[in-house]
């Protein structure tokens, strides 16, 4: 999953010292902005995992926090100006303030890691193709439906659609023409069984 | 990174991002910028200042999505600079592309029919990119500018929907172009002249991208929002 880093305080001393902070430990993106109003031209982003550091005091444009939560997942750092603990916002899942130190940021860091990291296991192969996988890319190079393969190989429709899904995903090529060539640069497929004009 | 604002220094613009040179352009803007601002900048070449920033803005911050009711300058502004792009891509890009591709093609030493299957690929691709360029250029963008024209919608229908899906399509021919070649074709060639062919590759995906990302999230969304309304 994406991670989305966005600091958002008027002071420009804050947003650059803490974007200098967390980029000591990440190689990340990180979104300064001098007013949550401007959070509103972010909506758009979806299928991430967003730490929004936000100036506790300041005005926080529920708004487009809420638009972004529905797509997202969304964690709020509320940043204090003073350590006072009086009256921290329910709305923050986590606080810092002017004088966090170096471990209680490190403590944001690894929130941000554990939150990245749920989806990270998800791509595992050993990127070769099987056989049967081999078939297919043949019957789909020749320009077969899905229809057609499944019938000519005896496997489900279904079946079909599972193996190119695997393909696609072991060969990062994605378009008919893609896997075509990819055929016959490994001799899967001859150039002579295809028509060259429809070869792409 | 942080957005450019109007009182930034034209030159931060390039050192914060040199990936914009080509960007400014395109709006005649050149370099030579001495201490001023963006907002100087346009005024004195006569362009929209938050259109600026907007387009800007788009290239440098991947999420950055300005919302509909903050665009405050006309669609038609936007298809002129489009235009300008695809120009841009047709005169300039794609001859530098196929230029380095030839290079490649004339450093590979026998056995070359994997390389050959790749610039039919790169063919078939540019051949797809040409063609909707062409729809936008002849079809989608003068639909637009007739819709804010006239103010009535077309018997025809919308051409809106037709390009998002189009731009999904062109995307995957080149990444599946870039795989080919960084995964799976063996290295039967001259290094430094695929390492130029492959860098002007992505930096064209990149600037694709952007330009794709333009139109989906500016442009569309505008000309979405105006349909509604005309149909009230």
């Amino acid at each position: 999953m994406k991670e989305n880093v966005f600091i958002v305080h008027h002071s420009e001393i804050i947003r650059k010292g803490l974007s200098l902070i967390l980029q000591e430990y990440f190689k990340m993106e990180i979104t300064q902005l001098s007013s949550a109003k401007d959070l509103s031209s972010f909506s758009a982003i979806s299928g991430s995992t967003l730490i929004l550091i936000l100036e506790a005091q300041a005005d926080l444009n529920t708004k487009a926090i809420d638009l972004l939560k529905k797509n997202n997942d969304v964690y709020l750092v509320g940043f204090y100006g003073e350590t006072s603990e009086e009256h921290f916002d329910k709305i923050f899942d986590y606080q810092l303030n002017h004088y966090s130190s170096a471990i209680q940021i490190q403590k944001l860091i690894q929130v941000i890691r554990q939150s990245g990291s749920k989806s990270k296991n998800s791509l595992q192969d050993n990127g070769e193709l099987t056989t049967r996988e081999k078939d297919v890319i043949k019957l789909i190079a020749l320009g077969l439906s899905n229809k057609e393969i499944a019938d000519k190989l005896f496997i489900s429709i279904h079946t079909v659609i599972s193996h190119r899904k695997n393909i696609t995903e072991k060969l990062g090529i994605k378009s008919i023409s893609g896997l075509t060539v990819y055929a016959i640069m490994n001799n899967l497929l001859d150039i002579q069984d295809i028509n060259p004009e429809e070869l792409i | 990174m942080e957005l450019f604002r109007k009182e930034d220094k034209m030159s931060s613009l390039i050192t914060r991002n040199y990936n914009l040179l080509p960007v400014i352009n395109r709006f005649g803007i050149r370099l030579g910028f001495k201490e001023k601002t963006i907002a100087e900048v346009c005024q004195e070449k006569k362009i929209d200042t938050d259109f600026f920033l907007a387009i800007v803005n788009t290239y440098t911050d991947e999420s950055y999505f300005p919302e509909a009711e903050f665009l405050s300058f006309s669609p038609v502004l936007l298809i002129d600079y489009l235009k300008n792009t695809h120009k841009y891509y047709i005169n300039y890009v794609l001859p530098k592309i196929e230029r380095l591709l030839n290079q490649v093609l004339q450093s590979c030493p026998e056995n070359c029919s994997s390389l050959k299957m790749i610039n039919t690929f790169y063919q078939k691709y540019k051949t797809e990119l040409l063609l909707h360029l062409k729809l936008e250029d002849e079809k989608v963008f003068p639909y637009i500018i007739n819709l804010y024209e006239n103010k009535t919608l077309s018997a025809e229908g919308s051409f809106i929907e037709v390009i998002e899906n189009e731009h999904t399509n062109v995307e995957v021919k080149l990444s599946d172009l870039e795989n080919l070649i960084i995964r799976h074709l063996s290295p039967n060639y001259e290094d430094n002249a695929m390492n130029e062919f492959l860098t002007a590759l992505l930096q064209f995906e990149n600037d694709l991208n952007d330009h794709a990302r333009i139109e989906d999230h500016i442009l569309i969304t505008q000309v979405i929002e105006f349909e509604k309304e005309l149909k009230k």
